[in-house]
């Protein structure tokens, strides 16, 4: 861990050599993801609530799937961007490291820039729990901060898989994105609102639901099973086998010429 | 048994086939042929501790693919590798702690940030106490010179400063055996005269065991006593610099300044050509001792000056190419 912030320090040192690119870099993230949470608001100006989520609610979801995913992308990056470290011959480097491998993955690449989302998330969430019509009791507080690290967990899970398709074939493709951009975009709301199938998908294949929609239905009251308390703590089990399948895969790593 | 002990390694690699066409691209996404490509085949040897290796061979023979197996990056089909008795890839956490390696066209210094900024992450990496790191250290930087260089930007420096910063970086952790692929490659004169006598005097102060790929063959003739030589994956020879030069390395160029003419018919002289102002031979010297030849000379023309060309090492390996048809 202490060599985690280490690296972290090293990064910082790095990304400040360029102090007006990583200050335009950051505002331009914030303005332009601004635009999603800005969609959402146009969308309930017109209509009050989708299927019984009022808007306060949709972007507490959504703040908290971003929170996730910028996290991961911020902190973790190096993970994101592991095509790129097979194919320059960096991840040979890793090897040659008496450290965990995938920690040193993690911290090869980490993006302040990406900490602009992060921060904007992290805005939002506030704002929607000040204006949500819930009491904030100890077993309501605890749930969110499950749904949070449930979100880093799940978005790092799919990370590792995607990663490990690199193995694979060299080239990591844009399936990826299928599961990442794509299934957070659907995560983005509370996927009770969409069909049956949907909610199967995201329920037991890539189990966003358990990230914002069963947790939340008990934050808002309308489940009163304890159960959905820790129904975040799930994402966990689809961690290991991830980690599992990067360590198989890296055995079947064969480097490129240089 | 020996430091490293290789035996009989191979090694396949699975090469995607390009093929060309109209929706090729689309082809072989659907439906991938691949060509099998004996990187590695058959490869045995080991080295003591202490030596210096030269790892030779044309592009694309298999160097660096063996040393990724043997710095555990890769792990062979078939095959043995032990080294200081552990295997590469599988201890491979306590074998690295014991391995230098520098990639002479990759860099393992962070870009943008000065030298000194990796050596010290580089100590929490290997987890090296402060004593013993600071102590390490000052010896690299007293012995590369680093002093004015460490504290710049990696990016601003020449590639002969960053060159030597490489180096130091792969040797912080005192390692027992440096692999160096390709360490002069793009360096100035200088430059490599002082990478080369660096290699020399770790190997022989604190006993490192080197491993080196090049090109260059200067680098092998300054530093390695003994060359290993591979072509298509196969190893072709194994032996000293020496011998193999005594192999293939007989044919003199001696070009004589004279007004006289001459013309020798002996099985020695392999070639005679007239030039503007002199002659030129080309002898066999395993049939004739140099100085036999130039005292033949002296007793049969006047020579005013004479120039013996001394066989460049790059053209014995070209020709020992040629003889093993790689």
């Amino acid at each position: 861990m202490g060599l985690y912030f280490k690296f972290m320090k090293i990064h910082f040192k790095s990304e400040l050599q360029y102090k007006l690119s990583f200050a335009l870099s950051f505002i331009s993230q914030f303005i332009v993801f601004f635009g999603y949470y800005f969609t959402i608001i146009c969308l309930f100006d017109k209509f009050s609530n989708i299927k019984g989520f009022t808007m306060y609610e949709v972007l507490l979801t959504f703040s908290i799937i971003q929170f996730g995913f910028s996290f991961c992308e911020t902190f973790f990056r190096g993970i994101d961007t592991f095509d790129d470290l097979i194919i320059n011959g960096t991840f040979d480097r890793l090897l040659l490291r008496p450290q965990n491998i995938l920690l040193q993955v993690f911290v090869n690449e980490v993006s302040f820039v990406k900490a602009s989302r992060l921060i904007q998330s992290i805005i939002i969430l506030i704002i929607s729990i000040i204006n949500l019509d819930v009491i904030w009791e100890f077993d309501k507080i605890i749930t969110l901060i499950f749904m949070l690290f449930a979100s880093v967990i799940l978005f790092l899970s799919i990370f590792i898989l995607a990663a490990s398709y690199c193995f694979f074939t060299v080239k990591g493709l844009e399936v990826r994105n299928v599961f990442t951009d794509g299934g957070k975009h659907m995560a983005q709301y509370p996927i009770g609102i969409f069909k049956k199938g949907f909610v199967f998908v995201f329920t037991y294949i890539i189990p966003y639901g358990f990230v914002n929609y069963y947790p939340l239905l008990y934050l808002l009251s309308k489940e009163n099973n304890k159960i959905f308390i820790i129904s975040p703590l799930i994402t966990i089990v689809y961690l290991i086998p991830s980690v599992i399948i990067f360590y198989k895969g890296m055995k079947r790593y064969s480097s490129v010429g240089s | 048994m020996s430091f490293i002990e290789v035996k009989h390694i191979n090694k396949t690699f699975k090469v995607p086939v390009k093929s060309n066409g109209r929706f090729s691209t689309l082809k072989t996404f659907f439906n991938r042929k691949y060509n099998y490509i004996k990187a590695i085949n058959d490869i045995s040897f080991s080295i003591k501790k202490g030596e210096i290796v030269g790892y030779i061979g044309p592009n694309g023979a298999g160097k660096s693919t063996t040393i990724k197996m043997l710095s555990g990056i890769l792990v062979p089909d078939s095959g043995n590798i032990i080294i200081d008795k552990m295997i590469p890839w599988k201890d491979r956490k306590k074998y690295v702690s014991k391995i230098g390696v520098v990639f002479g066209q990759r860099s393992q210094l962070w870009w943008d940030i000065p030298a000194i900024d990796s050596f010290n992450l580089l100590k929490d990496i290997y987890k090296l106490n402060d004593k013993e790191y600071e102590k390490t250290l000052n010896e690299l930087i007293e012995l590369l010179n680093l002093k004015d260089i460490i504290n710049i930007p990696v990016r601003n420096l020449s590639l002969g400063n960053r060159m030597k910063c490489e180096i130091a970086a792969s040797l912080i952790h005192r390692p027992k055996i440096l692999f160096l692929d390709e360490p002069t490659i793009g360096l100035d004169a200088v430059s490599k005269k002082i990478v080369r006598e660096f290699i020399k005097k770790i190997n022989k102060q604190n006993k490192v065991t080197v491993i080196l790929t090049t090109h260059d063959m200067a680098d092998i003739e300054a530093l390695a006593k003994r060359i290993i030589l591979i072509g298509k994956g196969k190893l072709l020879y194994d032996g000293s610099l020496n011998l193999l030069k005594k192999k293939y390395d007989y044919l003199r160029k001696i070009t004589v300044i004279s007004k006289d003419k001459l013309k020798i018919e002996e099985d020695y002289v392999i070639q005679q050509k007239n030039i503007e102002n002199g002659i030129e031979f080309i002898i066999d010297i395993r049939k004739i001792e140099i100085n036999e030849f130039i005292k033949l000379l002296s007793s049969k023309i006047s020579i005013s000056d004479i120039d013996i060309d001394n066989g460049n090492i790059d053209e014995l390996i070209v020709k020992l190419y040629e003889d093993f048809k790689i």
